[in-house]
């Protein structure tokens, strides 16, 4: 059972996005901020991680720039997940280290899409 | 002027617009996954429906391109709203009624949900009045959000500081809610006014305000020790990154973005309050590792109290240990040291009082300073201790820099030619550079009212030459333990092109440890090159040490201060020098004639081996010493 990292701060965000991935079959571990997220990332164990990029303490940018950094091997995919707030906001997840990029409100079976293709790509 | 002005504006008001359809959207459709009856598919289906309606005006209405939005549009899109927002009220409260009392506990969580992200929609608020720079969209979040309830992990008493009396209301009421303590102020000279009265623990400072603006409040309380360690959070506009670079740079400990998001306050004000107590920990810590730092000096200076790290002694981590363990490892030091010094002491008091009568008898030197007084601006002459061909040598305080120094005047016929003195400087210099624990270090050359006078290291403790003088000789050990150590100093001293040329038990102090210390490296040299050295009196060293190439002024090397170590332990070993002259005429008839006794001839306690190295240091011709001081050492090791 593919394991998934969903870090988000908003905790109606976080019960429905897990819930909704636990009913497709993900394990799904939660972090509830930007430092949280990097320390649960950092120690492992995660296929993939979903990270919302405007989060308390670091933002998502900052805390994929720490979760790459303190990398060593296997590379986690990453999905940035953003309100689509501004233009660009796309560009600076990839360039801060995202493999791919979610607006909310999340549609699911886009989301899915792009878990799978990421989990396929690694296996 | 009234609306949303800049892109990070538009953004947050994107990102306050759709964080609850993500909300709406998402229970909605999980709730259908679930749902079975007909009645509650379509009214699940209905609020969907509405949801994504909203979302396509929101999008309609704020494109992520957009980046301003007057009043009017905003006001045309909650009119456009409107409509949705209803039909999602009405399709929740059917619903609700629907499921009555039967429904599942979590099923009717995720219907409230939906309908409470669907008010908070409602909510969503431009900036009422207030200039253009005052971007500020008050979002009230739900009261059951669990970030903004509950009490604080650390209370504490906060200033707000703001000129807009909405933003103070809402900042009050949220850290009231988070369990701290607040006092708003509305101006920035307010501020400072209750920063001297009231002591506060954090600082929430609005960037714009019309009469002091935040940085000016920042620089102030930056500058007043009194209110320097509070930490200060600035409120800024999303828009106004450059001014909270600037804070920041001044000092300030963070920054809040309006609109207030509960979560981010809470964050940030308890990370302040965190790192401050961290803060001060750590400066607390560093404190008391001065106070061991200091407590060290102490006991290199001699002036150790015990019990001045009893306060660090007392806590109960590494450091605490760490003084404890010194304090006790210093106390045992210092008593020893005493112990050893009252020895020595009361050896000098015996010397002195043999030689009483002779010293009283010494004549004045011209370069005579008189106790008590202070020399050269910063040297307090504390006593004389010693007087010899170079002029006289006192016990002096540096005022300067602290501790003991030794100084030593030179006699003004040795430094009446200007060039010598300049060769003699550079002697010292390279005198200077030798730093060695059994060479007396040589500090500084200077010259006060026509007086030349030479800084060193003052060493408590007594020359070998008042040993001889006390004792007679020494033993065979103490004899090799002066041997090795001096062999030591000359290996360094040598290394650094530097020559004694005047090694004699009056220059080799022994300390209150036992530790040799050679005196007067290079000073020689200046009596060395002085024209008067022949003149009566002024003969600098005594001939008795010297070799027989530097007696006859010919060209030699340091294999010269071999020899005169030859001498000082021919004469510790047997109490009497190699040779026995009634005037300089005679000595060095018979230095240059005469082989000197064997030593083991003269005690018979010296073993043969020693006896031949002395005779090895003592032979007239330099090539048939030891090669250097360094082969010196190999050979005195080998004797064990």
């Amino acid at each position: 059972m593919p394991k998934i990292l969903l870090v988000e701060d908003n905790e109606m965000n976080r019960d429905m996005l897990s819930r909704r991935l636990v009913r497709k079959g993900y394990e799904v571990a939660l972090a509830m901020d930007g430092l949280e997220g990097v320390a649960m990332a950092t120690a492992g164990g995660y296929d993939l991680i979903l990270m919302d990029m405007s989060l308390p303490e670091i933002d998502g940018w900052e805390a994929t720039r720490r979760v790459r950094t303190a990398e060593s091997g296997t590379r986690v995919p990453i999905i940035a997940l953003t309100a689509h707030a501004m233009s660009g906001d796309r560009e600076k997840a990839m360039a801060a280290g995202c493999d791919d990029y979610d607006t909310k409100p999340v549609e699911l079976d886009r989301l899915l899409g792009k878990i799978e293709a990421l989990l396929g790509k690694q296996a | 002027m009234s609306g949303l002005t800049t892109p990070e504006a538009v953004a947050e008001l994107r990102h306050e617009l759709r964080t609850p359809l993500n909300l709406i959207i998402g229970y909605c459709e999980m709730l259908l996954e679930d749902a079975t009856d007909a009645g509650s598919r379509a009214a699940l289906e209905e609020t969907l429906a509405a949801g994504r309606d909203v979302l396509d005006r929101i999008n309609a209405a704020v494109p992520p391109s957009r980046g301003e939005i007057s009043e009017a549009d905003f006001a045309a899109l909650r009119n456009a709203l409107r409509e949705p927002q209803e039909r999602i009220f009405s399709a929740t409260s059917s619903l609700l009624a629907q499921a009555g009392a039967a429904i599942d506990p979590q099923v009717e969580r995720d219907i409230r949900r939906v309908r409470s992200a669907a008010e908070r929609l409602l909510t969503v608020e431009l900036p009422q009045g207030g200039g253009a720079t005052h971007v500020a969209i008050t979002v009230e979040y739900p009261t059951h959000d669990p970030a903004a309830a509950g009490p604080a992990v650390q209370s504490a008493h906060v200033l707000v500081v703001d000129d807009q009396e909405d933003n103070r209301a809402v900042l009050e009421r949220r850290l009231r809610r988070q369990g701290h303590t607040v006092e708003c102020a509305p101006g920035g000279r307010t501020a400072l006014d209750m920063l001297d009265r009231q002591r506060f623990d954090v600082v929430l400072l609005d960037v714009l305000m019309p009469d002091l603006d935040g940085l000016a409040v920042l620089e102030r309380i930056k500058a007043n020790p009194a209110t320097r360690d509070i930490p200060v959070i600035m409120i800024s506009a999303l828009d106004d990154v450059a001014s909270v670079v600037r804070c920041i740079e001044r000092g300030a400990e963070d920054h809040l973005p309006k609109p207030f998001d509960p979560v981010l306050l809470r964050a940030r004000i308890s990370a302040s309050l965190e790192k401050k107590r961290l803060r001060d920990i750590e400066l607390e810590y560093l404190r008391e590792v001065g106070r061991v730092i200091q407590a060290a000096t102490a006991v290199e200076a001699g002036t150790y109290e015990g019990g001045a790290l009893a306060q660090v002694a007392q806590r109960d981590d590494e450091l605490g240990r760490l003084a404890r363990v010194f304090d006790a490892m210093a106390n045992k030091v210092k008593d020893r040291e005493t112990r050893l010094r009252d020895q020595v002491n009361a050896l000098r008091r015996e010397i002195k009082e043999a030689k009483g009568a002779t010293r009283e008898a010494t004549p004045r030197e011209a370069s005579h300073l008189p106790t008590g007084e202070l020399f050269a601006g910063r040297f307090e002459i504390l006593e004389e201790i010693g007087s010899g061909g170079m002029g006289m040598v006192y016990r002096a305080l540096d005022r300067e820099l602290g501790g003991q120094v030794a100084i030593k005047t030179l006699r003004p016929e040795l430094v009446q030619d200007a060039s010598l003195v300049e060769r003699f400087k550079t002697e010292i210099r390279l005198a200077r550079q030798i730093s060695d624990k059994h060479v007396v270090r040589t500090h500084d050359f200077g010259e006060k009212d026509g007086v030349y006078f030479l800084t060193m290291e003052y060493v408590e403790g007594i020359t070998v030459r008042e040993l001889l003088d006390t004792r007679g000789k020494l033993g065979v050990a103490p004899t090799l333990a002066i041997a090795s150590q001096l062999a030591h100093s000359l290996v360094v001293a040598h290394e650094q092109g530097v020559i004694h040329r005047d090694i004699k038990p009056q220059n080799l102090l022994l300390d209150a440890s036992g530790v040799l210390k050679v005196m007067d490296f290079g000073v020689a040299r200046l009596a060395d090159q002085s024209s008067q050295l022949t003149e009566v009196g002024l003969l600098v060293g005594t001939p008795a040490y010297m070799a027989p190439e530097q007696m006859l002024g010919e060209s030699f090397d340091e294999r010269i201060d071999l020899y005169a170590m030859g001498v000082v332990l021919f004469e510790c070993l047997t109490g009497r020098l190699p040779f026995i002259a009634s005037s300089p005429v005679a000595l060095i008839a018979k230095l240059m004639m005469e082989k000197p006794p064997a030593p083991m001839e003269l005690n018979a306690e010296v073993p043969s081996a020693v006896s031949a190295l002395v005779l090895r240091l003592l032979a007239k011709e330099p090539g048939q010493r030891p090669a250097s001081a360094a082969e010196l050492v190999r050979l005195l090791s080998d004797l064990g």
